[in-house]
């Protein structure tokens, strides 16, 4: 489970980036949150994996305070970002193994990694090919496979749609329903309304580093979630949804 | 998971192009540097066996001891096998210091006095090689360890892991120094192979010792750019500026502070110039010989009854008269020599000292002078050359005075025919290595702590580094 109580950041320039964040993501739900560019969608992220101190609040993993056992909530947590290049001299298999080394998975095979990217719906020929060549959508599918392999009980993603191809990205979201359905708790900050409206059980909006608006996915199920997106992203005199409303 | 880290940061570094490029110019050029080194060791030795033998030969087929004393003896210093490394100053700096009666010994006939051309270029020797060429490449290797792993988004990937910060910057230090070390070593073992198969060279017990120490001192100024890359790595957040900012302070390093620093000596102790000795050596010079001849006349004019009385006993007095006349002179200029030599090279050493401390603020600086001590090719060794020549001087223009008196028969006007078998010979002891360590102590430590100052730079700024 993931949660935030008050979650507050203010940067050393001044600029407020999160305002009394409240929310909670439940074992078995994928929560999308909305927000402009600066609204306070990657600064929750960056806060919930330690990059960053929090002025004040608390970001939870699993129940775990991560600023104070950073180390141990990262067990429970695994991170797909927008922009990863990985390793680029190293084939898509070593990049992964690499990585599960890092994650405490000490004792997977090859043909284990295969399957992993067979998953996440890489090519075959792409395995043992160098990094560097691969597109966007490749290299994404195996930021994806790196989470898939952490097999930890939460998910951060920080806009992995971003420049994927509607199969890629198609493939990208049966993933996520998976995921969810084995239990994890799914947090993908992004800007891609379309997809995220197919899988999301909650949406977020967020302006100014406050939470905006929070609807389950039956309460906007009959909206038009474009409208909404610019409804919420325009300049208002915007009020914090409720502590207890985020977390229900 | 320290183990893998490293195992990563090798695998990253062997399958980059800058690796193939850094092996192949490695390769290339250290061999060319040990090439020509034993290529020149070879002919120095040479030319060293053949200066002997020439000098002996004219010593000999001097008609009298009256022409020996006026073209004296050459001395000729012998050329060092770990020259082949480390040239140092010998091809700068005279090889030869005529000995003879009349002028104070200095050094000449160097490469560069007897070819300019060579001056033009340089000695590519290895410690060159790596000031110079592995220092970058350190750099190359570094640059972009930490903010090149930002930009790629791999730091905020490790570090969505149960990675502590310490254990990751550890371990990317250690395979990347490796990954360093491994296109540096492998040309070094051949190198060092071609050393001990070439005929002419032969590396003695302590020769091999001082080698290790000199590769000490360029692995531990490699650490000094590799360290100095981490920290400037973790310090920036685009890998570009962190190269600019590496290549600026390489170029302070190892161009600016060297010559500053001798230039800065230069300004805070001045000191006369080498014409302005010489000036006054020769006035000196002059003086004396313009009072030799009368100082001869008026011994020959008060003695002249005694030649009418007894011939015999006469030319006795004369020889011992001349020969002690003789020497007193010598011993008068060589006195005055030495004191005027003995104020310049004070100043000089202080000069020397304050150019060698303030450089020493770079790691080129420890690196060269360490080296060149180490390998008996640096400024050290020349004075310690030239002062055991003049030591010998005195020695030799004794021995010489005492048979220019003996020789000259006023009778007959014939000169004895020169023997030399008695000829007091130059000895030169090279310095022990306890003593050349000893002088490396400084450049050792500063190195050493250039390295850990900058490590802990590294790691506390990585501690604290902002990887979004």
């Amino acid at each position: 489970m993931l949660e935030t109580i008050n979650l507050t950041k203010r940067y050393e320039d001044g600029e407020l980036a999160l305002d009394g964040l409240t929310f909670k993501v439940e074992p078995g739900e994928i929560f999308c949150m909305f927000g402009a560019n600066g609204a306070g969608k990657t600064t929750t992220i960056n806060l919930f994996l330690n990059f960053i101190p929090p002025t004040s609040g608390t970001a939870l993993i699993e129940g775990i305070d991560v600023a104070k056992e950073p180390l141990k909530a990262k067990r429970h947590v695994s991170f797909v970002s927008e922009n990863v290049t990985l390793y680029g001299n190293f084939s898509a298999i070593q990049n992964l193994d690499y990585f599960s080394k890092l994650a405490g998975k000490r004792n997977l095979t090859k043909k284990d990694y295969a399957a992993v990217l067979e998953r996440v719906g890489l090519q075959k020929e792409a395995f043992d090919r160098r990094v560097k060549n691969f597109s966007k959508g490749m290299r994404q599918k195996l930021g994806i496979a790196i989470a898939v392999v952490k097999d930890a009980a939460n998910v951060l993603l920080d806009e992995p749609t971003s420049g994927l191809d509607p199969q890629s990205g198609r493939e990208f979201l049966e993933i996520l329903v998976q995921m969810r359905d084995t239990g994890k708790s799914v947090f993908m900050s992004t800007h891609d309304i379309f997809r995220a409206k197919l899988i999301a059980d909650r949406i977020g909006f967020m302006r100014k580093g406050r939470l905006v608006m929070l609807k389950t996915a039956k309460e906007l199920a009959n909206e038009d979630l474009t409208d909404l997106y610019i409804q919420y992203m325009e300049e208002q005199p915007g009020q914090a949804v409720p502590p207890a409303a985020a977390s229900a | 998971m320290l183990r893998d880290i490293i195992k990563k940061e090798i695998l990253d570094n062997i399958t980059s192009p800058k690796f193939v490029f850094t092996f192949l110019l490695c390769t290339i050029l250290i061999l060319l540097s040990i090439y020509t080194g034993v290529t020149n060791y070879r002919a120095e030795k040479k030319e060293y066996t053949a200066a002997l033998a020439l000098n002996k030969k004219n010593l000999e087929s001097q008609p009298n001891y009256q022409s020996l004393a006026g073209i004296g003896v050459k001395v000729s210093k012998p050329p060092q096998v770990l020259g082949t490394v480390v040239t140092g100053i010998e091809e700068a700096v005279g090889r030869v210091a005529p000995v003879n009666i009349a002028a104070d010994p200095n050094l000449i006939e160097s490469k560069y006095s007897s070819n300019p051309v060579f001056a033009v270029f340089g000695s590519l020797d290895l410690m060159f090689i790596v000031k110079i060429v592995l220092s970058l490449f350190a750099i190359l290797f570094t640059y972009d360890a930490i903010v090149g792993e930002k930009e790629k988004g791999t730091l905020k990937l490790a570090l969505s892991n149960d990675v502590p910060r310490d254990r990751l910057i550890l371990g990317k230090a250690i395979g990347g120094y490796i990954s360093l070390l491994l296109p540096l070593l492998i040309p070094l073992v051949l190198g060092l192979l071609i050393l001990v198969i070439t005929p002419d060279i032969s590396l003695g017990g302590q020769d091999w010792a001082r080698l290790l120490l000199i590769f000490l001192m360029f692995f531990l100024y490699l650490s000094v750019f590799f360290s100095l890359g981490l920290f400037v790595s973790a310090r920036t957040s685009r890998s570009s500026t962190s190269f600019l900012v590496l290549l600026f302070v390489w170029v302070v390093f190892v161009m600016v502070i060297p010559k500053v620093a001798v230039i800065a000596a230069g300004q805070i102790r001045p000191i006369p110039s080498v014409h302005e000795i010489t000036a006054k050596k020769d006035a000196f010079l002059q003086q004396i010989q313009s009072g030799a001849q009368k100082g001869v006349l008026d011994w020959i004019k008060k003695n002249a009854p005694d030649a009418q009385k007894d011939p015999k006993a006469y030319q006795g007095k004369f020889q011992q008269f001349i020969q002690d006349y003789q020497q007193d002179l010598t011993s008068k200029i060589d006195e005055n020599n030495a004191a005027l030599e003995r104020d310049y090279q004070q100043m000089k050493r202080a000069q020397q000292n304050l150019a060698v401390n303030l450089s020493r603020i770079s790691p080129a600086s420890a690196l060269t002078f360490g080296s060149m001590t180490l390998a008996r090719t640096g400024v050290d060794d020349f004075d310690r050359f030239l002062a055991s020549v003049r030591a010998y001087k005195p020695i030799y223009t004794k021995w010489v005075n005492s048979k220019l008196g003996q020789s000259i028969n006023f009778q007959t006007g014939e000169t004895a025919q020169i023997k030399l078998d008695d000829m007091p010979q130059h000895v030169y002891e090279p310095q022990w290595l306890s003593r050349s360590l000893a002088r490396t102590i400084p450049d050792f430590a500063l190195l050493a702590v250039m390295i850990i100052v900058f490590f802990v730079g590294a790691y506390v700024s990585f501690l604290r580094y902002d990887v979004r």
